[in-house]
């Protein structure tokens, strides 16, 4: 019998475009017609009904198709990936043709999921067993299973290799050693399935490409096609993370099904303001409504997850809530990145068990780990992505039958603008892009190396297979080549090469050179670079107060004042790597806390919140005589109550919005939105001798990263001097001295932009990266992962600080005498494209250039009300003047006026 | 520029010149840099040696010296000495006398092996000081009774110096400190290797200085003379350039 669904499935894959969505489930009937009789009476006995994902994932992974499927948590996805593939294998049991080969391995980027994974495939495997002997008497060969990661002990590792487990469950690290493997390669030839699970966390990371290659690399150690099953969270675009699961195969992308049952689940999501107003009260005002708000939620529920996008966050709102209400350490619990393994273990187990009334974390449990049922979400602050707001709700409700609850609470009028855009975007299924880095250099390299070890290869079958991976689909021979000439030491001087060069290179093979490139291979390959944590030590007494991290040591300059514990402190200089600091009297940090942490908003959002601005200003500009800036949003008129009814947000928050709206339009007329970057001149009221140009740019902050080092690198060579730089996801902000006020006007403006449009951006955003710290700390971080610095190096680990030694001083040498070096290059991509947006930003500039968006200049006495925020939660960076010479003899004059200034005193 | 009378120092390069000796000083080489990284695993692109020898080339051709003095750490590892450091050390030797310079080292405490060039290449090496004139030249990292010195030239210390601007900028700079400490004279030299960028002096405390003779003196009072590209500026006194 040939289901007629078959017919259609052959004709979808036969069509150019191989990733095909496949919008309708199959019957139950059908879905489990094509299981091993046994699984399927067990499944029956079991289960009353199929999930959604099931509904369609028995019947596709049977008939051998690549299949991605997003599903909800508590949809059965466990089984939906495994089960067809557990079938299988029982038919190979009962032929007695079951072997100890692996069949099957399985891949996810979380170890303590391998745990859960384990647990949930032994125990059904388990009962279905006993079923077959207890109903009908018959032994059949068990089907084994293998855990395999970092911490899989010498001896277990030593068992696997002896006798492969059927499904092997591993971590991309992992798997990518195994691939080189010796014995291993030989057993990789049986593989049939591969499942890659939490896909929507690897797509958008290198340690997602690093998959992709392993998984090339795998397809081609396997003697049959690889069935491909990747399992994810609700994302988009679907079709991109497709084809990152199955990649190409001679040049096309290979077959894949798509899945949608992400949303099978219903939504309920509300923007929540704790007061009508945000400004006019005071800071203790407004906390106490939100923690009441808070409370008011985690008591009409049983057990409630708090998101609060930081580890600083998350200690604070444990603490307020017990000092509060009177939460007892049984009941609440923090989870966040920071806290030992040990710990953050025990929260995950007990909040499975259902023991807590709520759990605060930063962004830890928004990744897959089983955490039982959750039946509300709550986000303290904006999570800066409709994807990860969906994800992170999509947590809750027990089953995919259930609603998933989540609440935005939100603290300033921006946030409030920004999650009522994100829940109405999230009701209405809207989610935001990923982006997934491309061609990375430094991953290809880890790769080549391990293939070296695995073959001696021919260079352009090499090219091919790596080609295959869909992020490096489009790389250039050019590039690869560079790579290759790296690895053979061929940018060193001879008699260091036998130090350096990990690979021979002639006549067109490759292969591993020398006997520690195997050693250097297993200990250093990975993704995730080595953080260095600062340790924070008073000079007063010399005693250790806390660390922080590199990223927020670099944003300090002597005389910052930041928390640390709750206390203030302030910087006084840094060595190797400890900070020390004094107490402070002040009142106020200069650096917030969370200045490294923030994760910046999605380009999507940004265009709707910014499309959202401009609506409503319009309408508000046509209603104005009636509006004040105490308008009540009951009583405003039917077009902006429509609009305004339309965010899924309370009652104080739609007026707060309306009174922000009407407030910017009264003092200066305009606003930055979709279409307009309204660049406001103003006074910096809290220092005279500087003044600020804001930027009202609408594009998140990626974006405005990029925009604003262009620009600011062309005005402060014009003005010949330095410009300080603070960029959030609303727009960003030039401090300047005074000195140079008169000089900027509409035209000084417009001749920016023009500028930028025509001259050749990336060899200004190169001048504009090179001297920073962010600089040095990326390329510190490729040049460990393309290993050109060894994290770990014949049983010795190599300290951070000697990784961090001298980054300046090699990048100096490297641009200057050998510029295409593979590992500067990759350093220059990471940077603008996976840390800034330049591929979004090429696309804004298109739009001024075409008239599509307008740039608009105007001068304020003070700065306009959106751009508060911007003034007050800005990112720091500072561009420098490319000329350092000129920089000392500027230097040199501040120091003489210092000095002379001192004198005179 | 000119110091006083008899030492001058070249724009923009990390050497000294003594008028009256007709020889000019360098310090902290660390030649086999790159090399003794590379065997740990961090690959560093070779450069530390051709700068060096550029430098003196320089200052070279603008003073015709008679000889050269090297103030120590003139290679980088304590103790063995890689094939990397011996060619490079060889390389360097032959440089100088390729310029027919006298030379004088001075053996920090990385630099024994220094003597087996010895006799080939006729230099004279001293243990930690040689005293010419009203002159002692040292390393820098042990005590030494300096009662009837006019004048000490040492190194060690890798003087620095960070400027932090009004908005927030960072630059460090390497540089020569020179001025009174106490009855003496005294000029820290900055290192000529490529790779060793320096202690930034007016940020660290008092305390974190290396040298026992540097800190007998009131550092504060010495002048930070800072070396950038074909540049040399007097900052004046290095106290006035904490916190700024």
């Amino acid at each position: 019998m040939i289901p007629k669904r078959k017919i259609l499935l052959i004709y979808l894959v036969n069509l150019k475009n191989m990733i095909k969505l496949v919008d309708k489930p199959f019957t139950e009937e059908e879905s489990l017609s094509v299981l091993n009789h046994y699984v399927r009476e067990w499944f029956r006995s079991k289960f009353k009904e199929l999930t959604p994902p099931q509904l369609y994932t028995f019947k596709i992974i049977s008939e051998g198709h690549n299949i991605l499927v997003t599903a909800p948590t508590g949809s059965g996805k466990t089984l939906a990936g495994f089960l067809a593939i557990i079938s299988k294998l029982i038919d190979l049991a009962e032929r007695n043709q079951l072997d100890d080969k692996i069949y099957c391995v399985y891949v996810s980027p979380l170890r303590s999921l391998n745990n859960d994974i384990y647990r949930n495939l032994t125990e059904p495997i388990e009962e279905i067993y006993n079923m077959i002997k207890d109903r009908y008497g018959v032994e059949l060969k068990k089907i084994s299973i293998g855990i395999r990661t970092g911490d899989t002990t010498a001896s277990d590792r030593q068992k696997q290799l002896r006798k492969p487990p059927n499904i092997l469950i591993t971590t991309p690290e992992t798997l990518s050693i195994a691939l080189s493997t010796t014995k291993f390669k030989e057993a990789f030839k049986t593989v049939r399935y591969v499942i890659v699970d939490e896909l929507h966390e690897l797509v958008s990371s290198k340690r997602g490409v690093h998959l992709s290659l392993s998984l090339e690399r795998l397809q081609r150690l396997a003697e049959n096609e690889l069935i491909r099953i990747g399992l994810s969270a609700t994302i988009y675009p679907l079709d991109e993370a497709a084809k990152f699961l199955v990649g190409l195969s001679n040049g096309e992308p290979r077959e894949c099904l798509v899945v949608n049952a992400g949303w099978s689940k219903k939504f309920d999501i509300k923007t929540l303001s704790p007061a009508r107003d945000l400004i006019n009260i005071n800071e203790t005002e407004i906390e106490d409504k939100a923690y009441k708000l808070i409370n008011d939620i985690v008591q009409q529920h049983r057990t409630t997850l708090i998101f609060t996008n930081t580890r600083s966050g998350t200690e604070r709102v444990v603490f307020n809530l017990k000092r509060r209400f009177g939460f007892k350490d049984e009941e609440i619990a923090a989870h966040h990145s920071s806290l030992s393994r040990n710990v953050r273990l025990e929260v995950e187990e007990n909040l499975k068990k259902g023991k807590f009334k709520c759990v605060v974390t930063s962004t830890s449990l928004e990744l897959g780990i089983d955490i039982g049922s959750i039946d509300d979400v709550i986000q303290v602050g904006s999570p800066k992505s409709i994807t990860r707001a969906i994800q992170r709700i999509g947590r809750s409700g027990h089953s995919y039958k259930a609603t998933a609850r989540g609440q935005f609470i939100v603290m300033n009028r921006d946030d409030l603008i920004e999650c009522s855009i994100m829940s109405y975007y999230g009701v209405n299924r809207y989610l935001d892009s990923f982006q997934m880095p491309r061609n990375c250099l430094d991953v290809l390299a880890q790769h080549i190396v391990g293939m070296a070890i695995e073959d001696v290869w021919d260079v352009d079958d090499a090219f091919m297979l790596i080609r295959s991976a869909y992020p490096y689909k489009d790389l250039s021979k050019e590039d690869y080549l560079s790579v290759l000439k790296y690895l053979a030491g061929e940018y060193v001087s001879l008699e260091s090469r036998k130090v350096y060069a990990k690979i021979w290179l002639e006549d067109n093979r490759f292969g591993k050179r020398g006997k520690t490139v195997r050693v250097i291979y297993f200990q250093n390959t990975g993704t995730i670079p080595d953080e260095v944590s600062i340790n924070v030590i008073s000079l007063e007494n010399k005693k250790w107060i806390g660390t922080i991290e590199e990223e927020f040591l670099e944003k300090l300059k002597p005389g910052d004042i930041f928390t640390l514990g709750g206390k203030l402190y302030k910087f006084q200089y840094s060595r190797l790597n400890n900070c020390y600091v004094v107490r402070s009297d002040s009142k106020q940090p200069t650096i917030p806390p969370w200045f490294s942490e923030e994760l910046p908003l999605s380009f999507d959002l940004a265009l709707k919140i910014g499309e959202f601005r401009r609506l409503m200003f319009d309408l508000v500009k046509d209603n104005i005589k009636e509006l004040s800036i105490y308008a009540n949003y009951r009583s405003a008129n039917q077009r902006i109550k429509k609009v305004l009814d339309n965010l899924p947000t309370n009652d104080e928050g739609k007026e707060a919005i309306l009174r922000y709206f009407v407030e910017q339009y009264k003092y200066c007329k305009e606003i930055g939105s979709d279409k307009e970057i309204l660049a406001e001149l103003t006074d910096n009221i809290d220092n005279k001798d500087t003044f600020y140009i804001i930027f009202h740019s609408l594009f998140g902050r990626r974006v405005n990263d990029t925009l604003s080092r262009m620009l600011s690198t062309i005005l402060a060579e014009k003005l010949d001097t330095d410009i300080r730089i603070l960029v959030n996801d609303n727009g960003f902000l030039f401090e300047i001295d005074s000195y140079f006020k008169d000089a900027i006007d509409k035209d000084t403006i417009e001749e920016l932009f023009n500028e930028i449009i025509n001259k050749d951006r990336l060899a200004l955003l190169r001048r504009n990266i090179i001297n920073t710290e962010l600089m040095k700390r990326k390329f510190r971080h490729v040049a460990a992962r393309g290993f050109m610095i060894l994290r770990r190096y014949i049983e010795r680990n190599i300290t951070v600080r000697k990784q961090q030694l001298n980054a300046m001083s090699v990048l100096k040498v490297i641009k200057e005498e050998y510029p295409d070096f593979p590992i500067l290059k990759e350093t220059y991509r990471e940077i603008f494209e996976d840390t800034m947006d330049i591929r979004n930003t090429e696309k804004i500039l298109d739009l001024i250039k075409k008239g599509d968006i307008k740039v608009v200049f105007i001068k304020t006495r003070y700065p306009s009300p959106f751009s508060h925020n911007i003034i007050t939660f800005g990112h720091a960076d500072v561009t420098m003047i490319e000329e350092k010479r000129m920089q000392l003899r500027k230097l040199y004059n501040l120091v003489i006026k210092s000095i002379k200034e001192d004198d005179t005193r | 520029m000119i110091l006083d009378n008899d030492i001058e120092i070249l724009d923009g390069l990390e050497i000294a010149y003594i008028r009256t000796l007709d020889y000019i000083v360098a310090t902290d080489l660390h030649l086999g840099y790159e090399d003794v990284m590379g065997s740990s695993g961090i690959l560093i692109p070779k450069a530390s040696l051709k700068m060096i020898k550029d430098k003196i080339q320089r200052a070279y051709d603008r003073f015709k010296p008679k000889g050269i003095i090297v103030t120590g750490d003139i290679k980088n590892e304590f103790s063995e000495v890689s094939l990397g450091e011996f060619n490079e050390l060889y390389e360097f030797i032959r440089f100088l006398k390729d310029l027919s310079l006298d030379m004088i080292f001075i053996k920090g405490n990385h630099d024994n092996f220094i003597d087996r060039y010895k006799d080939a290449f006729k230099f004279k090496s001293y243990d930690q000081y040689v005293k010419i004139d009203r002159y002692l030249f040292t390393h820098g990292d042990v005590d030494l009774d300096i009662s009837d010195i006019d004048t000490i030239i040492m190194g060690h210390e890798h003087p620095a110096v960070t400027i932090y601007t009004k908005v927030g900028a960072k630059r460090k700079y390497k540089c020569f400190l020179y001025g009174r400490c106490n009855k003496h004279r005294i000029l820290v030299l900055p290192a000529l290797g490529y790779y060793s960028t320096g202690t930034d002096l007016n940020i660290i405390p008092k305390s974190q200085i290396l040298s026992p003779l540097l800190r007998r003196c009131n550092i504060d009072k010495l002048h930070a003379i800072l070396i950038d590209g074909n540049e040399s500026l007097d900052f004046g006194e290095l106290g006035r350039l904490r916190y700024i």
